[in-house]
């Protein structure tokens, strides 16, 4: 507006042949911006500079206990950035998807993934409290190899097992008259608050996907504040998730 | 022929070199202002657009669920049945806790109430649920009493144990089942799930957050 004024103020004759120029200067430059800003969405959402995970649902409330005797809560997890997945020992190959190599994998993968100082948990939620003692669950941690500081194998109530795999993660296990179990194979990724943030129903997952979607999860949580936010929220808003 | 076709060309020039060359400068500034006020005003409506659709800077978690929070049916303080599907066009503030609690209960319900009072009548849009997780002591009556005394609008939620666990699974809520008796404190979740007025999980507002910032968050929620 004040520029405005000004251009009032010197509309002189001597003005008259100076302005054209500078008016048609405006209107392009004008334009331009409007060109510019428009480009710059179109871009931000085609090339997506910055990506994310979607925040899907919350998380499951829990109280399970760990192959130590421990209990393991959800609120224990806070503030760390966990893969799940479920199964039970009895779980044989080849009829039976074998979730746990995954987590394998991913274990052996840790040292080399930037979580931005954000720890990593991994759990493996055995839906057979009846076998899967915790003495049974520290058993088969040993013979994965499994570091206990990283790598819980917890089981719990079948009320709440029920609860949490499929009531909070939607997920499909049924126990058969052979005491074996059908079930979806399944990993779920939550962040620090308690969202879901990745669901991958598929028996084997690839290390490399999961350290990506870890490496997007914590620069989400270390960057997004003050107007890097907004950024993080446009990303959010322009649905720029990976793949 | 050749002669008259040099002649016109030569008129022509004389006579429109003398007078345009004044007005046409005129009449391009003229257009050069139309334009250049058409583009101040689009540059001013894009960015008016811009600012009104910015987003809002929300102080809880953020969520973007596409699916309904799950629903359930509890015993409300008042006695009768009801679901979280009953208060849609409600922004609904669920928080879990228990009457025998001294600590962070009562904290977190006194800043919802602040809150309330806050959004003044705007409150009306909004539904605080506290559900139990003590449904063993915790009767409607005893909710009721509860709630009633921060905010006579508060409901109180209970129901069978097995009930209060599915809802507290599916709302990422812990508390430590093995000491639900009156004479020990009962370890559980304190955050507050914030469920729109179309049924969809919208924010969580953990714990530290002044109540100006939640009753912020809840006129925006409200006012969408």
């Amino acid at each position: 507006m004040a520029e405005l004024d000004l251009v009032v103020g010197e509309g002189g004759p001597a003005g008259i042949a100076a302005w054209p120029i500078g008016k048609t200067k405006f209107a392009r430059f004008g334009y331009g911006l409007i060109a510019v800003l428009v480009l710059a969405l179109l871009a931000f959402s085609f090339f997506q500079p910055i990506q994310v995970l979607p925040r899907i649902a919350l998380g499951p409330g829990f109280a399970f206990v760990d192959q130590t005797g421990q209990r393991l809560t959800n609120e224990d997890l806070r503030g760390h950035l966990v893969l799940y997945t479920f199964t039970y020992i009895g779980c044989q190959a080849p009829t039976c998807p074998q979730t746990s190599q995954t987590l394998q994998l991913v274990q052996q993968q840790l040292t080399k993934i930037d979580t931005r100082g954000l720890p990593v948990d991994l759990v493996t939620i055995s839906f057979d409290p009846e076998h899967d003692t915790p003495a049974q669950l520290a058993t088969f941690a040993r013979q994965l190899g499994a570091d206990p500081s990283i790598w819980h194998f917890v089981t719990g109530e079948p009320a709440t097992l029920k609860n949490v795999i499929g009531g909070n993660l939607g997920l499909y296990y049924n126990r058969n008259a052979d005491g074996s179990f059908t079930f979806d194979p399944a990993f779920v990724l939550i962040d620090g608050v308690g969202i879901v943030r990745a669901k991958y129903r598929m028996a084997e997952l690839d290390p490399a996907i999961v350290q990506r979607d870890l490496e997007l999860m914590a620069s989400e949580a270390r960057n997004s504040q003050g107007a890097a936010r907004f950024a993080y929220e446009a990303a959010h808003l322009f649905l720029c998730y990976p793949q | 022929m050749s002669q008259i076709i040099v002649e016109q060309p030569q008129l022509q020039p004389e006579v429109s070199v003398e007078t345009p060359v004044t007005p046409k400068p005129q009449h391009n500034g003229a257009r050069a202002w139309q334009a250049g006020g058409l583009a101040v005003l689009l540059v001013m409506l894009l960015g008016g657009g811009l600012w009104w659709l910015r987003p809002h800077p929300f102080h809880g978690v953020l969520l973007q669920s596409p699916e309904r929070a799950p629903n359930f049916s509890l015993t409300a303080s008042t006695g009768a049945q009801a679901q979280l599907s009953d208060f849609r066009g409600k922004v609904v503030l669920l928080f879990f806790g228990y009457t025998a609690c001294i600590d962070v209960c009562p904290l977190r319900l006194a800043e919802l109430t602040q809150t309330m009072n806050l959004l003044g009548k705007k409150a009306e849009k909004v539904q605080v649920l506290f559900v139990t997780v003590d449904p063993l002591h915790d009767t409607s009556a005893r909710l009721q009493r509860y709630v009633t005394a921060f905010d006579p609008a508060f409901l109180g939620m209970t129901g069978s144990p097995a009930a209060i666990n599915a809802v507290t699974t599916q709302f990422g809520v812990f508390y430590d089942q093995q000491a639900t008796t009156a004479s020990k404190a009962i370890g559980h979740t304190s955050t507050v799930t914030v469920v729109d007025a179309n049924g969809y999980v919208r924010l969580i507002f953990p714990g530290g957050l002044s109540t100006e910032e939640m009753a912020e968050d809840l006129r925006y929620l409200i006012a969408r």
